[in-house]
């Protein structure tokens, strides 16, 4: 499926965090809206099944971290929405930190293979 | 918790959360088509392109359910639906697997109904683990003990909580003050505080305590069991104060035990009780051993420390009652006894500890018919599951997750452990039924004619084991399967590994097989040779019976019923001789005395104990036994005669040296001669496996009080005389119990039940072993025949003889065999070891039984293997290599 060398994978798990800051940031999302917006802020760079993000919301949402609801698009269409919760924002706290820390740490392993 | 709990809730709203999905996605689509069709697609580009961007739709919604629903509990209708018609559409696979998942459940469960009433089951009282039971054992019976060694036992207030002491079950006549109806019921004599230690309520009224047991026959009261209330006078309050005549006497009933309590012995079950003071016998005889005694221990004192205890107090008692006696050889053997201290949660059983050991074994025998039964079930999916690759990798490719397969795969284990479970209990209910049969009557009592709940849950629990037993591995591997690969080859394919598995599992088979017929073998050989020992009687046909009167009845009054019953049976049509004996042949209770032999060096120093039946005239002529020397007793042996004896074979052979002249030779007190007037052959009384004891043999008519066994020689079939017979008793009154009549014959099975028993059982699972060994041979043969199809023609293209093929394709099924006897033969060397106890004649290492088996495994090998080797060697090259 994959077709150019520039496009990454999506790493197990990261998913999750791409979806919770974005429904942290810009709101309630509909399915689709939250797909183009993933792609958008990745600036193209991300191979995001769009299908993909289904099972994933649903796992999100077995956790507590987000909600969803029925309501109606910009465009007047019957969408199912959904919203980051409380709990989700804390997890999005504590996997932000995480993950800034992964990345400082692989930082520095890169840097030192630089250096040999 | 949140997430199961969802996940459980979202098993019951599965279609509607389907809907719900599907329209998101739908929405989805239509909201990218149209963004696309915005920046200048046409539909038709753009539809597709929308379609490409999600991906696939249909793997989306499978990771999705899989991901919403419990996975190892959801069976959707769907798969229920796809199982059941994949399964019909094979109905040779599915009989076969059923069959063999029944056969081996059923047996299980079969066995385990028995098992547990026996082996698990712990008394309905308070703290069961508390309670210890006082088994005496010498020279003087087993078990039993007396009441003033009760009395010295109950003191120790130290060590327990309480001691109680109860008679055996046994079967009074009884009839209620009004109405003369004459019925039976269950009598168990108990001491006063026996409730009370037990920690038994009334349902209503009151129990015994200590005040109802303090002076002999001054307490006629009894308590009734809530079984028989319920069943004998539907449960009336009113029978509260009423009067029952038991054997004889009158009795207050003065309350009934709390629902569940059915007393403490197992094999059977009392309807009412009656203080021990009530007995007719004379209660502080220390001769007289009735009495079961089991006590509470108080935590503190361990079983050793109590089984001590006893040792040393049993020896204080027995100097006390035997010490001074003059008899030297009675005093050893009177102080040569010990109480063992035992565990007493699982009641008394005397049925356990005779049969018990046969029953685990039994146990551990259908353990292994159902694991064979598993390996023959995993080997025949494994091969479905061959020859479905191409469909499981079609609905890979289409995008059914390898998760939902092997969720489908075990939906149809299920549903095979399932039906075998259904089936299976349908064979239990009959195959515990043919196993009773085996047992005596009276040993058949306590287990229930039908499954209980617990053993229907064990039935449950075995089945499940069992799918996944032989479920699991065949779905993981038939579902790894590289589904690209598998689509351009045309599913022909094969793969080694599984035809690997499969042959593991065949080598399995065989070698559960073989521990199953090697123990057959053994069993089977060790009966062969009981039934070969000489009983010493050629009339094997002749009816006997046991004849019951009430305590109270005196010495005359039994004679004379005893005669008149003698006399009707002798009047019957087809009936040639009567005679009687006690105990008579094949009887447990067995009687023993010391003797003293004037010129004797074996009784010089100290009298020897021997065996003593007290027989009838003509007793021998009815066994067809003819005396070797002199003469049976006849009508002029009277009491008032001089007093007689016989002896048998083993009598001379121990206690006369062999004397070839022992006729008129003299036993006892010289002053008061008893002289041998004839020797008999050895009758083994005590069982075919008692060598025949030394036995004297005395005129009945000496008996103070009459006892024993009726003994009736017809021409009729037998069951017409045991009817007969059964209507004679019946005329002698209310009072009078009849045992039930059986022939020697049968009391000679009876004796050995456990063995016939054994062997059958053993034998049939030994077979059904191999029969399932050989299907999966056969099996794995003919698939690996199908798989070399092509070399084996190129090969007889190139000039490979037939002959030759043959023996290449016999060679791997006995390579099977072969590893499987190796595996086998050991562990049934290790499982014969445990059965040591249970054989007769026979050494576990018996090579009789091994060399038949490995025998057995090689034929059937041969024989499974030889149908797909002999079309191998047939294979035409030409046909082979056109189909490529």
């Amino acid at each position: 499926m994959s077709t150019g060398e520039s496009k990454s994978d999506i790493l197990q798990g990261t998913l999750d965090l791409m979806v919770l800051r974005t429904l942290e940031t810009m709101g309630p999302q509909h399915g689709f809206g939250l797909a183009k917006r993933i792609q958008q802020i990745s600036g193209g760079a991300l191979d995001l099944n769009q299908g993909t993000l289904y099972p994933a919301l649903l796992r999100l949402e077995q956790r507590g971290w987000i909600r969803s609801r029925w309501g109606t698009s910009d465009a007047n269409r019957r969408a199912k929405y959904y919203e980051i919760t409380r709990k989700g924002r804390q997890q999005v706290e504590k996997e932000s930190e995480e993950w800034s820390r992964t990345v400082a740490i692989m930082e520095r392993f890169v840097r030192l293979a630089e250096e040999d | 918790m949140r997430t199961s709990l969802q996940r459980l809730w979202a098993l019951f709203r599965g279609r509607r959360l389907d809907r719900e999905l599907h329209d998101e996605i739908e929405i989805h689509l239509a909201m990218q088509e149209e963004e696309f069709r915005r920046q200048g697609m046409d539909a038709t580009a753009a539809r597709l392109a929308a379609r490409r961007e999600f991906g696939g739709v249909a793997q989306t919604q499978e990771i999705y359910r899989e991901r919403r629903g419990v996975p190892w509990f959801e069976l959707t209708a769907k798969d229920l639906r796809y199982a059941l018609r994949g399964l019909g559409r094979n109905p040779g696979f599915t009989a076969a697997a059923v069959l063999s998942l029944a056969l081996g459940i059923g047996a299980n469960t079969a066995i385990f109904s028995l098992f547990h009433v026996l082996m698990l089951d712990t008394l309905h009282v308070a703290k069961p683990a508390e309670l210890v039971t006082m088994f005496r054992t010498g020279a003087w019976g087993v078990g039993i003990s007396s009441y003033p060694l009760y009395l010295d036992i109950a003191k120790r207030t130290d060590l327990f909580n309480g001691v109680i002491a109860r008679s055996g079950v046994d079967k009074a006549p009884f009839r209620t003050a009004s109405g003369d109806h004459p019925e039976t019921a269950q009598r168990e004599f108990v001491t006063g505080n026996y409730f009370a230690v037990l920690g038994v309520a009334p349902a209503i009224g009151r129990l015994f305590t200590g005040a109802d047991n303090r002076t002999p026959h001054a307490h006629p009261l009894a308590v009734l069991s809530n079984d028989f209330w319920r069943r004998r006078f539907a449960a009336d309050p009113g029978v509260l104060g009423r009067t029952l005549v038991v054997d004889g006497k009158p009795l207050t009933v003065i309350g009934v035990a709390a629902p569940g309590f059915r007393g403490v012995e197992v094999d059977h079950h009392p309807d009412l009780w009656v203080p021990a003071m009530m007995t007719e016998n004379e209660i502080m005889e220390a001769g007289w051993h009735w009495l079961w005694i089991m006590a509470r221990r108080r935590p503190e004192a361990s079983r050793r420390h109590v089984q001590a205890a006893m040792d040393v107090l049993l020896q204080q008692y027995l100097a006390g009652v035997y010490g001074n006696h003059p008899n030297a050889g009675f005093k050893k053997i009177a102080m040569d006894q010990r109480i063992e201290v035992r565990a007493g949660a699982g009641g008394l059983s005397m049925l356990r500890d005779e049969f018990g050991h046969s029953l685990s074994v039994l146990m551990a025998a259908v353990g292994l018919v159902l694991l064979a039964a598993c390996a023959n079930v995993a080997n025949l999916l494994l091969a479905r599951g061959a020859a479905r690759r191409k469909e499981v990798a079609v609905r890979l490719s289409l995008g059914a997750s390898r998760g939902r397969l092997v969720r489908q795969a075990l939906t149809e284990s299920l549903l095979l452990a399932g039906a075998g479970c259904l089936l299976g209990v349908a064979f239990a209910f009959w195959g515990e039924r043919g196993v009773l049969q085996f047992l005596p009557a009276e040993s058949a009592e306590p287990f229930p004619a039908v499954p209980n709940a617990l053993v229907l849950a064990f039935t449950l629990g075995i089945s499940l084991l069992s799918a996944v037993l032989f479920g699991l591995l065949p779905a993981w591997r038939s579902t790894s399967v590289d589904a690209a690969d598998c689509i351009k080859s045309g599913g022909a394919q094969s793969s080694g590994r599984q035809s690997g598995l499969r042959k593991m599992l065949v080598v399995s088979q065989v070698a559960f097989s073989v521990t199953l017929v090697a123990l057959a073998g053994l069993f089977g050989h060790s009966l062969a040779t009981l039934r070969s020992v000489n009983l010493g009687f050629r009339n094997p046909a002749v009816m006997e019976f046991s004849l019951d009167f009430p305590q109270a009845w005196k010495a005359p009054q039994i004679q004379a019923a005893r005669d008149r019953l003698v006399a009707r049976l002798e009047a019957l049509p087809g009936v040639s001789l009567v005679t009687y004996g006690a105990p008579g042949p094949y009887r447990d209770g067995f009687s023993k005395a010391t003797i003293r032999i004037p010129g004797s060096e074996i009784t010089a120093t100290a009298p020897a104990w021997v065996s003593i039946q007290n027989v009838a005239p003509r007793y021998f002529e009815a066994l067809g036994a003819a005396p070797i020397a002199g003469r049976e007793f006849d009508r002029g042996d009277t009491p008032q005669s001089r007093k007689v004896a016989l002896v048998n074979e083993a009598f001379v052979r121990k206690m006369l040296a062999g004397d070839r002249h022992p006729l008129e030779r003299i036993l006892d007190d010289p002053l008061n001669p008893t002289f041998i007037v004839g020797v008999v052959p050895d009758v083994a009384h005590g069982g075919v496996r008692q060598p025949a004891v030394p036995t004297v043999y005395l005129p009945a008519a000496r008996m103070a009080k009459w006892w024993g066994a009726i003994l009736v020689r017809s021409a009729l079939p037998r069951e017409e005389t045991a009817r007969a017979i059964r209507a004679e008793v019946e005329r002698l009154g209310p009072d009078v119990t009849g045992g039930d009549p059986k022939t020697i014959a049968q009391r000679v099975d009876d004796s050995i039940y456990q063995d016939r028993l054994l062997a059958t059982v053993a034998g049939f699972f030994g077979g059904l072993a191999l029969l399932l060994a050989a299907v999966g041979l056969y099996g794995v043969v003919a698939y690996g025949m199908a798989q070399r199809a092509r070399e084996i023609g190129i090969r007889i293209a190139l000039g490979a003889r037939r002959g030759k093929v043959l023996w290449m394709m016999l060679g791997d099924p006995l390579l099977l065999v072969a590893a499987g006897l190796a595996i086998g033969l050991p562990a049934a060397l290790v499982a014969a070891g445990t059965v040591e106890k249970v054989l007769f004649g026979v050494k576990p290492a018996d090579p009789f039984a091994y060399l038949a088996t490995a025998g057995a495994l090689l034929a059937i090998g041969l024989a499974a293997a030889f149908l797909p080797a002999r079309r191998a060697a047939s294979i035409e090259p030409v046909e082979v290599l056109r189909q490529e």
